[in-house]
């Protein structure tokens, strides 16, 4: 139920990454990403470095997992960052932080044709980013659909369990990651509020939970308990028994209220992540 | 080999007379002005100042706001006839008595879920009006809920012979919204049947 992993220091800064991607040239075509513009390829970049919160995993797609790994990503490395996306543009091959990525022909002919995802349509960076991160990590939730087709974006191809989420941090930033919780029980935490107060002003905090208790989708009462979506806890706060949860997820910050029972109720895993 | 086959057969038609039928197969002809209304006054309200709504219990009682702005989306869970509702609508500049009428006649058309989804036509930015009804039906043990979900864009769209919503004229790929088909009402309506409101 508890993973461990090395530490991690800073590796780059935002002014260095955008004085890399100042000098490179942006109108380029890539011989190897035949859907991916050049001009929404490179603004996409910029507005990642500007905005690093603006991430967006789109809207019906199992990337939520990616996103919460973009925002670790550029918090420690934005310089590291633009350069593997340039690399992977230029060459259709790259490295992050010692992982080689050569993504399949079918992730490159996918980039730059997700639709109706909401702006991730015209982020050609992010498509490109999500789909090979998911074509790169598997985890048991990917065993019978690990080959990318058309729209599996949506699809168990792209999801991602606790534990792949915290191979993942590891090996993309190589953080000190430490997990409580997994994919069917819920961490043995007796009063999670106070367990995630302590640990959100030294650490990023990632939370593993079931989103359609506080997302309802149908009018059921009876539902599945199971764990849905990873969120970046920014703070969390309690007045009158009512917990403020903000958060960040699809490309800016959410703030709920919910009670302490439900916030029990909703999370699978507490990913703690060093800063 | 028969027997073979008709142990699926069997268990098919069993799932398929299980599943949920929707009682009225014209609904929205027979709500189509509260409907439309409903569609043009979120339209004009979400512009002001974006927000969503969604009914998550079965009565139609409790509602869960979504207000959006630029940086922040705040989400809470009223009773419509909670005053807190009102304080919050307030609080945040939106249209008080303009919402809480839309809330109304959602309630009353049995609409559980409104708001806008954006997305990209030749990389501009075009906008539809996602909505879903409730309607009556008839459930069986472990079938799922059934809502029509319709969608309202701002032009005309293009559709299939069989009245598949498309890509575009120039493709004949099917438009998924919510990894749903959508079937043509008008030009720039289109409806579906789903297990989810939202």
């Amino acid at each position: 139920m508890e993973s461990r992993a090395g530490n991690f220091s800073e590796r780059s800064t935002k002014k260095e990454a955008i004085e890399f991607l100042d000098s490179i040239d942006q109108t380029k075509e890539s011989a190897f990403w035949p859907n991916v513009k050049p001009k929404l390829f490179y603004d996409n970049l910029a507005l990642n470095l500007e905005n690093p919160m603006s991430f967006y995993p789109g809207r019906s797609t199992n990337f939520c997992a990616y996103g919460a790994l973009s925002y670790l990503v550029m918090e420690k490395d934005p310089l590291g960052y633009v350069k593997f996306m340039n690399d992977l543009y230029d060459k259709g091959e790259a490295t992050f932080n010692n992982n080689h990525f050569k993504p399949s022909r079918a992730v490159m002919n996918a980039a730059g044709t997700l639709q109706f995802k909401g702006v991730l349509d015209i982020r050609h960076a992010e498509q490109m980013w999500f789909l090979v991160l998911a074509d790169k990590f598997k985890g048991y939730l990917n065993f019978f659909n690990k080959k990318y087709q058309e729209g599996n974006e949506n699809t168990f191809w792209a999801a991602t369990n606790l534990s792949k989420f915290d191979r993942m941090v590891n090996k993309m930033c190589g953080v000190h990651v430490e997990a409580v919780g997994s994919d069917l029980i819920k961490p043995w935490v007796k009063d999670p509020y106070t367990y995630l107060q302590k640990r959100i002003d030294s650490n990023i905090v990632s939370l593993y939970i079931n989103n359609r208790i506080i997302h309802k989708k149908n009018h059921d009462k009876i539902k599945f308990s199971i764990p849905t979506h990873f969120i970046i806890l920014r703070q969390i706060s309690k007045e009158n028994n009512l917990i403020t949860l903000r958060y960040w997820d699809y490309g800016g910050e959410t703030q709920m209220q919910i009670s302490a029972g439900t916030l029990k109720k909703i999370i699978f895993g507490i990913i703690t992540i060093d800063k | 080999m028969i027997r073979h086959l008709l142990i699926p057969l069997i268990i098919y038609s069993l799932l398929s007379s299980c599943s949920t039928k929707i009682i009225s197969t014209n609904y929205y002809q027979e709500k189509k002005e509260t409907v439309d209304s409903i569609e043009s006054r979120y339209e004009k309200l979400n512009a002001r100042k974006p927000f969503a709504i969604a009914f998550t219990d079965k009565k139609l009682t409790i509602i869960s706001i979504e207000m959006i702005s630029d940086t922040l989306t705040r989400i809470y869970e009223f009773e419509v006839n909670e005053k807190r509702l009102i304080d919050s609508l307030v609080k945040y500049s939106y249209d008080t008595s303009g919402i809480n009428y839309l809330i109304r006649k959602m309630q009353e058309t049995k609409v559980t879920w409104i708001n806008s989804v954006d997305y990209y036509v030749n990389d501009r930015p075009q906008q539809l009006i996602y909505l879903s009804i409730k309607p009556v039906t008839i459930r069986y043990l472990f079938s799922p809920p059934k809502y029509i979900a319709l969608g309202y864009f701002r032009t005309a769209q293009s559709f299939d012979e069989k009245g598949r919503l498309l890509d575009s004229r120039r493709t004949k790929k099917v438009r998924k919204i919510k990894g749903q088909v959508f079937y043509k009402i008008t030009d720039r309506i289109c409806y579906t049947v789903t297990d989810k409101y939202r």
